[in-house]
């Protein structure tokens, strides 16, 4: 009786997969997967770390794609902008030393480039997409290494193209992100590792970079779209980073107050908020100006998902352009010109005082505005070593640093100049002087108590 | 009734202490009594309401009433940047004698520093026996004292009597006879020496390391999460208590406007000070009386009133808080400065007129908006150090509370808002919210547009309206 049972199996089993055609799916999965996977790469990189107070390397995992001959490769930039040496796997499980080329933690992108002078396979470029003719609903599949599982496909569909996230999000290493880029929402799973990895549709093009996960929630993964991935790319194949304009202007959906300010729907674009000495501050903009047109284009942003277009509208004009805006304030109509000045960089330079026990970074014209500073000399306290002198002596995390022995410290080129000095003459004692929360503070440091990293 | 308590203590050997409890009973009858006050607590978005019942003892002939009021103490030591607080707001005061005869009674204010709550009767034409307090010349370790501690309210009669002893004689942060054998449930209790005579009330000794060291005073916890040091509070302090108990939503500490770090071994020698000890003022508010008197950014307050300042120590920084807020507002303070001037080292003397310390948030005037189910209360001077922005740069109201699910909230209102506009109303304090609000209620409109200010940046909130 058994060896007929097993006969019978064998042959239910034989016709099902030999007699059952391919569906129309499958194939287009296939095919997918052919362009895309060759061009899948795994990213570890070894980071910098700064915020314990020294500097710290870690191997983080994420994804790429190559998509220049040559080499290149995006991902993102929280995977790979910090990073000091990065190892790349491909698809045919070779592994790669790569460099980073640049980054834009706005968008989140990275660009790093393989070092192909020993490698003898053949590279292969995934073709991007166009973001913009997706649709709700589409079939895409996602590529990467989810919790480091290399060479991983999942499928799913386009959930929302649109999706915003308000610009107070940050990146790990403290950049707010967002501001510029709408996110494509997939339920195709996307884990951490996941990041800098392609959402792919199924035609086998590129459609968005994987940047987002979300805890404690099934299938609801971000994209970045292709789209604003090509441009930023290309401006970081161009100069490294992505120059930006800025003229300190905060704008938020008209939704709701249209008849407070008494415009039409999808008529200009509310100005919430100004920043402390902006163009648009010196320009005498106001909170309540509604933008009626740039450079006699009209603008508007009835909804957030409007936002990212309106503040890319002036980050894409050249720094130090004149914009005129087309200013609807109360009943009248006015003419403003506002010059605008470059973004520069959201974070400033990381550096380590590892004697001293504590970590600080460079104070750029934005982060002086996010963190409500009167004003961008000295350098602030990212991090402070336990039980390190520093720590011992009081120190915090925040503080302003703004003398050492009474030497003022503008930025971060003269720290280091006081921290190389100091450390050859290894006094016992420092004195320093802090800006916490608008007040001055002495700290003194007791070199000799806290054993630095170095003499264990 | 007598009790006779044997005990041994070390260098006494065996001794036997003897109150008379039965007269002392008879004694307290006249001026102890039950509180019972109504509270509501709310905290942010949290309001709930309770009774607390707790011993209370007449201090005056016209009805004020001490008891342990450390539950009403409102600054909070949790949620310093959050820009509102946790707040206790006593509704109704019964107070009922030991004989039963019942009073109203209406809340007066709490001492920071001891804990102690003051209320008074009202509406009885009589006049009341207080106790007396009786200041000891010198207390000694091993002196008993008794007191009587409240009973929960099914037991009858309503008191317990206990003993308990001075068991160490504190100096520093401060003078303190420590006590033994009390519980802190009996905070705020008359302590009977063996003649029977009140000498005090029994307290705490507060960490002033708990202190958050800006020169407001306002950030101190009183919250002790270990065992409380429990002791006399001598008849000299409640003296000035009673004769001018204080004030909810009055200010009556003095401060000089500075923020401060003590002057360390460490900083000193960098100065160039061979004698720590001292005051290092980091910042001077504009319009104090630091400011007034020509105290700048680094001097070092090295003595008031002649009175040399030995604080060498953060965690010591409160003793000298504590010690100007106590000098009164109104008074002259003759402060001998340390200036470093270049390498030179020149000593002044200044004088200065020392003013009210700011208003806590807690004791801001505040309004509720019923309709959107919130309330704001005026900025103060500490919201600023919270904001992170220069004092008095701002102007509106805090909002301080919100309903969850209320009009306001789901809106888009947090905590710590700062509104400065409705609709094309400038607010400025909450005379403002409160007229325009009403004003604006008259005419109800389908929505009220809000001008904010979060956390440096500003935007628009829009209320749509749900009027009955």
């Amino acid at each position: 009786m058994r060896y007929w049972i097993t006969i019978l199996l064998l042959l239910i089993a034989t016709t099902t997969t030999v007699g059952a055609p391919v569906s129309s799916y499958q194939e287009h999965v296939y095919l997918a997967r052919d362009r895309v996977l060759p061009a899948l790469v795994h990213i570890q990189p070894v980071v910098e770390d700064y915020q314990t107070g020294e500097l710290k390397k870690q191997a983080v995992v994420g994804s790429g794609v190559i998509f220049h001959p040559d080499g290149y490769i995006v991902t993102n930039y929280h995977v790979a902008g910090k990073a000091l040496r990065i190892i790349c796997t491909l698809n045919d499980r070779e592994e790669l030393l790569a460099d980073y080329v640049g980054g834009d933690p706005s968008t989140d992108i990275a660009v790093l480039k393989l070092r192909l002078q020993d490698y003898t396979g053949e590279i292969a470029v995934a073709k991007l997409g166009d973001s913009d003719s997706i649709q709700v609903g589409q079939q895409v599949l996602a590529m990467g290494s989810p919790l480091s599982l290399a060479r991983s496909v999942s499928a799913g569909v386009i959930s929302t193209k649109d999706r915003y996230f308000s610009s107070d999000y940050r990146l790990p290493s403290g950049e707010k992100t967002g501001r510029y880029n709408l996110w494509i929402q997939t339920d195709a799973a996307i884990n951490f590792g996941n990041s800098g990895g392609p959402l792919v549709d199924l035609s086998g093009r590129v459609i968005g970079i994987n940047s987002r996960a979300t805890f404690m929630a099934n299938n609801l993964g971000f994209a970045i779209p292709i789209n604003v991935v090509k441009e930023v790319t290309r401006a970081i194949l161009e100069g490294g980073e992505v120059p930006r304009s800025w003229i300190g202007v905060h704008a938020q959906a008209m939704q709701e107050l249209e008849n407070y300010f008494g415009t039409d729907r999808n008529t200009g674009v509310l100005i919430a908020s100004i920043d402390p000495g902006s163009p648009a501050e010196e320009a005498f903009l106001k909170a309540g100006d509604i933008v009626l047109q740039i450079n006699d284009q009209s603008v508007s942003a009835r909804f957030v998902e409007e936002l990212p277009a309106f503040y890319n509208w002036i980050a894409r004009v050249t720094p130090g352009s004149k914009l005129k805006l087309t200013i609807l304030r109360g009943e009248e109509t006015y003419s403003f010109e506002v010059t605008t000045r470059p973004l520069g960089q959201l974070q400033g330079e990381d550096y380590e005082c590892s004697d001293w026990g504590f970590t600080v970074r460079n104070i750029t014209h934005q982060m002086q505005l996010s963190n409500q500073l009167r004003d961008s000399v000295g350098v602030l306290v990212t991090g402070v070593r336990r039980i390190g002198p520093a720590d011992l002596g009081g120190l915090n995390r925040g503080d302003v640093l703004k003398s050492v022995i009474r030497v003022p410290i503008t930025g971060l080129p003269d720290l280091i100049e006081q921290y190389n000095r100091l450390t050859d003459e290894n006094p016992n004692k420092l004195l320093l002087t802090v800006n916490r929360n608008g007040a001055i503070r002495l700290i003194v440091l007791d070199l000799e108590k806290g054993v630095s990293q170095g003499d264990k | 009734m007598a009790v006779v308590v044997l005990l041994s203590v070390l260098s006494r050997g065996v001794v036997a202490q003897s109150f008379e409890f039965d007269q002392l009973y008879n004694q307290i009858c006249d001026y102890t009594v039950t509180v019972k006050i109504q509270v509501e607590l709310s905290f942010g978005t949290q309001t709930s309401e309770h009774e607390e019942r707790l011993m209370g003892t007449i201090v005056s002939p016209e009805g004020l009433i001490v008891f342990d009021g450390s539950f009403l103490i409102e600054e909070s030591p949790f949620v310093p940047s959050a820009g509102f607080s946790f707040r206790t707001t006593p509704g109704r005061i019964e107070v009922i004698t030991l004989a039963g005869d019942k009073y109203d009674a209406e809340f007066v204010g709490v001492d920071r520093y001891t804990g102690f709550g003051f209320a008074k009767i009202y509406g009885a034409n009589i006049e009341f026996k207080p106790v007396e307090f009786i200041p000891v010349k010198k207390f000694e370790v091993g002196d008993w004292f008794a007191t009587y501690a409240l009973l929960p309210e099914f037991v009858d009669p309503p008191l317990a009597a206990d003993i308990g002893m001075v068991s160490n004689l504190i100096t520093a942060p401060e003078d303190f006879p420590l006590t033994v054998g009390f519980n802190a449930l009996e905070f705020a209790s008359v302590l009977y020496n063996e003649e029977l005579k009140a000498v005090g009330l029994l307290g705490e000794l507060t960490d002033p390391g708990r202190s958050g060291g800006n020169g407001s005073g306002m950030m101190e916890s009183f919250g002790q999460m270990e065992m409380p040091l429990l002791g006399v509070i001598t008849a000299e302090r409640l003296e000035v208590l009673i004769a001018n108990p204080p004030r909810r939503g009055k200010v009556d500490r003095s401060w000089l406007g500075i923020t401060m770090q003590s002057l360390t071994v460490d900083i000193a020698e960098f100065l160039g000070l061979d004698d720590p000890g001292g005051i290092i003022v980091n910042e001077v508010m504009p319009g104090s009386p630091a400011a007034n008197a020509g105290l700048q950014i680094g001097d070092i307050i090295h003595a008031v009133d002649g009175v040399r300042v030995e604080v060498d120590r953060d965690d010591q920084l409160a003793v000298f808080q504590r010690r100007v807020s106590a000098m009164g507002i109104g008074t002259t303070a003759e402060l001998t400065v340390i200036r470093p001037v270049g390498e030179q080292l020149d000593t002044l003397r200044l004088l200065t007129l020392l003013k009210a310390a700011p208003m806590a948030a807690s004791d801001a005037d505040r309004f509720e908006y019923e309709p959107f189910e919130m309330t704001a209360r005026n900025l103060v001077f500490s919201d600023f150090l919270n904001y992170n922005v220069e004092q008095n740069s701002l102007e509106g109201v805090v909002v301080s509370e919100l309903k969850p699910g209320g009009l306001a909230n789901i809106s888009g209102f947090r905590l710590g808002d700062v509104i400065q506009r409705i609709n094309d109303q400038m607010v400025i304090g909450v005379d403002d919210f409160s007229s325009s609000l009403t004003a604006i209620e008259s005419e109800r409109p389908s929505e009220v547009v809000f001008f904010v200010w979060r956390f440096g940046k500003t935007l628009f909130i829009n209320v749509r309206t749900d009027w009955p």
